[in-house]
């Protein structure tokens, strides 16, 4: 796949070298001439480096945004992510554009008024994971999906839990989420109808709509 | 579209002029005009925000055009016939233009 992405700091740098080597076609684009003069010189060759302003349409064009992908724009700077973004969209309607959110306090406006499919939030993300590391029996939201309409969800059931004991099928959970995968000892088990979960397992919930609270009920209580 | 230039080195696909196209004919990521009357117009809270989407069909379908940030449009009513210039994005399986360029044609 063709990947274009927007900031050449330690995150592009580090999301071209992984998705060169699973073997895409990965363009870092960066103004600052001092970032295009220090890249790595022992680079394999597949990624390209542009030196331009990725905020303006022409750089946009020359890099080739118009039959890209995937834009990401990862910069350190929200107003120029989101200025990517909005122009991959609009004016080159790139089919999926992931952003980088670095002030928390911006994440509102990462969506699609601003041409943004899939937003990334380091702060959120960090708040996400210790929470996921301290609670058990709580509903803990990994990731948003689809502009907020899909979430990734996770819960360490507690030794209280309605759901423990129970097959994955009697829990009565709502059509709108589905169990996604079930931690247990350090093993991945792949949900089934007849999975029974014990306390302590880590389940995965996909969830859409407003079915939040229903799947809390079921799993926690 | 205001920020479209022209480049040395494009591609028919992108053309500074737009293809005229009927609206059947439209493919995703295309620079292209189309025309049509507008035939539903929906004030849409996009996650909070106000857009105005507006329907145009012409004799082969159907396409929506879709203007951020705004509820109304001087000059676009129902039935009125206009012409837009864009690259449409797929949503699912359908077209859409996000803030094009537009003309209103005669009655």
């Amino acid at each position: 796949m063709k990947v274009i992405i927007a900031g050449a700091g330690s995150v592009g740098r580090y999301m071209a070298e992984q998705l060169q080597n699973s073997g895409h076609e990965v363009t870092l684009v960066d103004n600052q001439v001092s970032v295009i003069n220090n890249r790595p010189k022992d680079a394999k060759g597949g990624v390209t480096w542009h030196l331009g302003d990725a905020c303006e349409v022409a750089t946009l064009e020359a890099v080739g945004v118009a039959d890209a992908d995937i834009v990401a724009a990862v910069t350190g700077d929200d107003e120029d992510n989101l200025v990517v973004s909005l122009l991959s969209k609009q004016e080159f309607a790139v089919p999926r554009v992931l952003a980088r959110v670095n002030n928390p306090k911006n994440e509102w406006m990462f969506n699609d008024m601003w041409g943004v499919d899939v937003s990334v939030s380091t702060p959120h993300l960090l708040t996400a994971l210790v929470e996921e590391a301290v609670t058990v029996g709580s509903f803990v939201r990994l990731l948003s999906l689809e502009g907020g309409k899909a979430r990734l969800a996770e819960v360490t059931l507690a030794a209280n839990s309605p759901a423990i004991g129970k097959e994955l099928s009697d829990l009565g959970l709502p059509r709108e989420s589905t169990v996604v995968a079930v931690l247990r000892d350090g093993h991945v088990v792949v949900p089934r109808g007849d999975t029974v979960l014990n306390g302590g397992d880590e389940v995965l919930v996909l969830v859409t709509g407003g079915v939040e609270d229903d799947v809390r009920k079921a799993l926690v209580g | 579209m205001a920020l479209r230039r022209k480049s040395k080195n494009q591609s028919d696909h992108d053309a500074s002029e737009p293809v005229a196209v009927s609206i059947a004919d439209m493919q995703a990521r295309q620079y292209v005009c189309v025309s049509g009357k507008v035939t539903r117009m929906t004030a849409r809270p996009t996650s909070g925000q106000p857009a105005l989407a507006v329907m145009i069909s012409d004799d082969s379908g159907t396409v929506t055009a879709v203007w951020t940030g705004r509820r109304s449009i001087g000059g676009i009513t129902l039935g009125r016939r206009i012409a837009i210039k864009g690259i449409a994005v797929a949503r699912g399986t359908k077209l859409e233009f996000t803030n094009p360029s537009y003309t209103l044609l005669p009655r």
